[in-house]
């Protein structure tokens, strides 16, 4: 009989930590670039380092979902009730559906955008097209804004009830659910 | 048995050369002259180049493609005609140089040619003061200004406005990104 699995693949694990690592990096720049008092240069500046990574992390994203479909993911705790494991479903489908919607609301937003600024994903030679047929379409750009925005809001709750699942498990049941992403002592 | 020189011959000879030499520094000087009546300047002569500032930041550019023909006071009917190729901007910025052929800026896929023409040439002690008019995206403007005759250059700078031209129109319409002045510079060397 084969052991049951304990763990995600290791590129779906790789993939995780990345990802959480690079929506903390566009958070902090998305509300920093808006709503700080900086100069216009460097306003412009943290505009196009937020753009690349934003196509770097559409790209892990699909990498990850890929990976997920893929391979095999392991079984959640048999402690956990059928309510659990809906809740536990329902969350990662949102925050699958939040995070998918970021950077594809922010490239609906830089192609509709009336500057019509390309972008380059952190060199000169990896230009990321624009979506075509919706250039300079002001009212295109402000229904993405708002749903880059909205949708922001949605996945940092998401994240919250996610992080804060795992503490509740731990501290409540004494569930390591983090054991399932990350690599396991033999 | 030496024959004797005749000297008056001697003088005739070297008159005549004197006179062939002075006829061929005439024509050498008229034809540098006649060279130097309409001066032909190009890319490959000189530079036509622009700058500006984006997000405060000062950037600059040049036209890779430009050819002018010059024909200065005094030589009668002076005239300046520049014409530059929009696509040929380039600033070595891969932003820039990605967003300036597009519609709202130069538009290039419509206005492929930027074109100036002098109304006006006079001499002055430093050069001389040009008046003319400018086309972009087919729209024409006047401008003037001071090309300035050093030994073996002659120089300008002057600043348009480019919603006059309706150079970024639709993106930056207030100048909050991009400065509404944007300085061209012309060095034609002789």
């Amino acid at each position: 009989m084969t052991p049951s699995l304990q763990r995600y693949h290791s590129l779906s694990i790789v993939l995780h930590w990345s990802i959480a690592l690079a929506l903390l990096f566009m958070f902090a720049s998305g509300l920093y670039m808006v709503n700080a008092d900086i100069s216009k240069a460097d306003q412009y500046r943290v505009f196009q380092i937020h753009k690349a990574s934003g196509v770097v992390i559409l790209w892990a994203l699909i990498l990850r979902i890929g990976t997920r479909v893929f391979t095999q993911a392991p079984a959640l705790p048999d402690s956990l009730n059928p309510q659990q494991v809906f809740k536990a479903k329902l969350g990662h489908i949102f925050l699958y559906v939040a995070l998918v919607t970021m950077p594809l609301s922010g490239w609906l937003m830089v192609s509709a955008s009336p500057f019509g600024l390309p972008t380059f994903v952190f060199v000169d030679w990896i230009k990321w097209p624009h979506i075509p047929g919706v250039a300079r379409n002001k009212t295109l750009q402000v229904l993405a804004n708002n749903v880059h925005w909205i949708t922001a809001a949605i996945l940092a709750t998401s994240i919250v009830g996610h992080v804060g699942a795992f503490l509740w498990h731990k501290k409540k049941h004494n569930i390591n659910l983090i054991s399932r992403m990350w690599w396991n002592k033999k | 048995m030496k024959t004797p020189v005749n000297s008056s011959f001697l003088n005739r000879t070297f008159s005549m050369g004197m006179l062939m030499s002075f006829f061929i520094a005439l024509y050498l000087s008229l034809a540098t002259t006649v060279v130097q009546a309409e001066l032909k300047s190009s890319h490959q002569s000189g530079s036509v180049a622009f700058s500006g500032q984006h997000a405060g930041m000062n950037f600059e550019g040049k036209f890779e493609r430009w050819e002018a023909t010059l024909t200065l006071p005094p030589q009668s009917n002076p005239s300046i005609i520049a014409t530059f190729y929009m696509s040929s901007a380039k600033t070595g910025d891969s932003i820039y140089d990605s967003t300036l052929p597009e519609f709202d800026w130069f538009d290039v896929e419509n206005h492929a040619l930027g074109k100036f023409v002098s109304t006006k040439i006079e001499m002055t002690e430093e050069g001389y003061q040009v008046l003319g008019d400018l086309t972009i995206k087919n729209i024409t403007q006047p401008v003037n200004f001071m090309l300035i005759d050093s030994q073996d250059q002659l120089s300008t700078s002057f600043g348009i406005n480019r919603l006059d031209y309706k150079i970024g129109w639709e993106s930056d319409p207030d100048a909050e990104w991009v400065s509404k002045t944007i300085f061209i510079s012309m060095v034609i060397n002789k």
